[in-house]
């Protein structure tokens, strides 16, 4: 019988999802997936962590609940601490496996890849993903085999959400789901800026970009521009951003910015997120400093009700139509 | 140029003494105060964390008095400490003020490095003038923290209420003005002798309590409200984890945080920022030494400590030690952590009669 992997469908799976599950493909293991964030999700993850964890975090411990009690042999909670040179995320991510085993009991064990590419990709990286394939096969070769296969997934869907689709778009066609791209269905062009886990997951924002698109709007994440865009943007300011993510948002959020491709921003946080505390400081300062494109902040948390984003969504797409006039 | 810095516990006296024997012209912001903090949290980002909103008020404040150059740290990350002085940056210039801000990269182990940078902005330096003022400020830190260390043990059991902490600051003050480094250890050691002299035994055996936590909230205490002076005066004798010398210290020579890594090994794993692997080091370190409770105090949204006060409740567990951790923003209101803070120590009192009552 196949070995079962979960993978929680949180926090990073908007980022990597299709990578992880190639690798563990190829090494012959079934891949699970916890189901999408619901209720019951949020709840249990709420009622185990710590109340101050932001709220990612807490969604993040609700699936790997949901993953234990759907039977898998091993849970994948990756250790996360950089992936790119000099650059790091978030403190959670390095803290995750840690802060799992001492606040959940009786889960299946852990598979804790450290992923640091601090230095670069090194022997090191190589080290620990060959240390995790040895969990399913001895086969050397076979392990090699499945990191590449695994890159290659990573490139193509790294192309899809370039070419402008969503991650759940972009994971359904690797999956073989034809996809049809929505025609544009309305002029204006909103940046949608925030982590991919607070942006993406449809239930913890109460899918804020199909009230965009009923809105009358299209959105532009950071992930559909190009990497030279980001780094125009980025490197508008004097020190480099050393989070991964808060650089993009804050590269993406000066390129919109300066290059006016938008007609308005809607930067979506986690109440008490450190870091981006900061860097949505640094984005809409600048925002106000020029008063050319307006800015929309959204902060979410377990508590937010659906009212609440859409009467502010509605007013801001309002006001956005109204200078457009004007 | 007319240099300031933020405060953080009596590091104000060191840099003052250090930038004055470089020839600098030092402005020390005004001690924290309730206007400080309304400066700062008036004009920071809501989410930031308290020490950076103090900052920010301490900035304000010094430029006021005429102060213009502001001297800060920066960093790497991935705790948002690294990125305050380019936040701080810009909330000063849309204020309208323009101070030239240094902002020096921790020197990660290249002590020479952040010598140069300094060194830049004091012109005519000599080497004379430079081991002066570094064995100064060396004397002032080393005596200094070990007048703090006496004082959150001798205050819990002082004659009368404030006798050893009004001791305490007037020693402080001679310090700060003193410009001789024999002077300041011959201050330092009278001081300690002096506290215990205002001291009467206790009649049992006082409670232990560690605090860990983040290093602001350790080395300064106006943003915990004073947990320190709060314990003491229930009769508590403290041991705080993180004093000056160890911050500057660990910050030239990092191997001395390997013996606070393997420590917090099986409960954390690695560095993850800001000072979370030195929390679960050292309350397991503190633990193992037999103090009857931990404390861990950070400031509210401090990503780093929250993963640390996950892992902690499971280690209370494990180790059979009561902690407590407690989080504070600019509203925190006095009465509600004071409640917490007393019924904590009604716990551990309790629990060692209980004890006791088993032998």
């Amino acid at each position: 019988m196949d070995i079962k992997v979960g993978i929680p469908r949180a926090l990073l799976y908007y980022n990597f999802y299709p990578a992880w599950k190639v690798f563990f493909n190829e090494l012959g293991a079934k891949v699970i997936l916890s189901q999408k964030t619901n209720k019951k999700i949020v709840d249990d993850g709420v009622l185990n962590t710590v109340d101050e964890a932001c709220l990612p975090v807490k969604v993040f411990f609700g699936h790997v609940i949901n993953l234990k009690d759907r039977g898998v042999d091993y849970i994948f909670v990756p250790r996360i601490v950089s992936v790119e040179k000099r650059r790091y995320l978030c403190a959670k991510f390095l803290g995750l496996p840690d802060l799992i085993r001492a606040s959940i009991r009786d889960i299946p064990p852990i598979i804790d890849m450290e992923i640091d590419l601090y230095r670069g990709y090194n022997r090191n990286v190589d080290r620990e993903i060959d240390r995790v394939g040895m969990i399913f096969t001895k086969d050397m070769r076979k392990i090699r085999k499945a990191k590449e296969a695994a890159i290659i997934a990573q490139n193509n869907y790294e192309k899809h959400l370039k070419s402008g689709l969503i991650p759940r778009e972009a994971i359904r066609i690797m999956e073989g789901a034809k996809v049809v791209k929505a025609p544009d269905s309305g002029l204006l062009k909103i940046g949608l800026l925030g982590h991919n886990y607070n942006i993406m997951d449809e239930y913890i924002n109460m899918d804020i970009i199909k009230k965009i698109n009923d809105f009358g709007g299209t959105v532009i994440t950071a992930d559909m521009l190009k990497e030279s865009d980001i780094e125009y943007g980025a490197s508008c300011y004097p020190k480099d951003m050393f989070w991964t993510y808060g650089r993009e948002m804050l590269g993406a959020g000066r390129y919109m910015l300066d290059s006016g491709i938008v007609d308005g921003v809607v930067i979506v946080t986690a109440f008490g997120c450190g870091p981006d505390s900061l860097i949505k400081e640094m984005v809409e300062k600048e925002y106000k400093r020029r008063n050319t494109i307006p800015i929309l902040s959204l902060t979410i948390d377990e508590h937010t009700g659906e009212a609440g984003i859409i009467t502010r969504l509605e007013a801001f797409m309002d006001l956005l139509r109204w200078k457009e006039v004007v | 140029m007319r240099l300031t810095y933020p405060h953080m516990g009596n590091l104000g006296i060191i840099l003052k003494a250090l930038f004055e024997g470089l020839g600098g012209d030092v402005i020390v912001p005004p001690p924290i105060t309730e206007r400080t903090l309304s400066l700062g949290v008036q004009y920071s980002p809501e989410f930031a964390c308290l020490p950076l909103k103090i900052n920010v008020g301490n900035f304000i404040e010094a430029l006021e008095m005429g102060a213009d150059t502001i001297l800060m740290l920066g960093g790497v990350g991935p705790c948002r400490f690294g990125y305050y002085g380019q936040v701080q940056r810009e909330i000063l210039k849309d204020l309208g003020y323009n101070p030239k801000m240094v902002i020096v990269e921790p020197p990660q182990g290249r002590f020479k490095d952040f010598l140069r940078d300094l060194a830049s902005l004091f012109p005519g330096l000599t080497v004379g003038k430079v081991v002066d003022a570094v064995k100064l400020a060396w004397e002032k830190m080393a005596y200094l923290d070990q007048m703090e260390r006496a004082l959150l043990v001798f205050r819990a059991h002082e004659a009368y209420r404030g006798a050893v902490t009004n001791k305490y600051n007037e020693y402080r003050d001679y310090i700060d003005e003193s410009k001789d480094p024999k002077e300041v250890k011959a201050l330092g050691l009278k001081v300690i002798e002096e506290m215990r002299s205002l001291t009467v035994p206790p009649v049992e055996e006082p409670l232990r309590i560690a605090v860990v936590g983040e290093i602001y909230f350790l080395i300064e205490p106006f943003p915990s409200q004073d947990i320190f002076k709060e314990l003491n005066e229930l009769g508590v004798e403290v041991d705080k984890t993180e004093y000056i010398s160890d911050y500057v210290l660990s910050n030239i020579f990092p191997w001395k945080l390997n013996r606070i890594k393997k420590e917090a090994r099986p409960y954390l794993n690695r560095v993850i920022g800001g000072h979370a692997v030195n929390t679960i080091g050292n309350t397991r370190e503190f633990a193992d030494k037999g103090y009857d409770g931990i404390i861990q105090i950070f400031p509210f949204t401090c990503t780093p400590e929250i993963v640390a006060q996950g892992i902690l409740s499971r280690m209370s567990k494990d180790l059979d030690i009561p902690i407590m951790s407690l989080s504070y923003d600019e509203n925190t209101g006095q009465v509600g952590y004071q409640t917490r803070i007393e019924a904590f120590v009604d716990l551990l009192l309790r629990r060692r009669e209980m004890g006791s009552a088993h032998i």
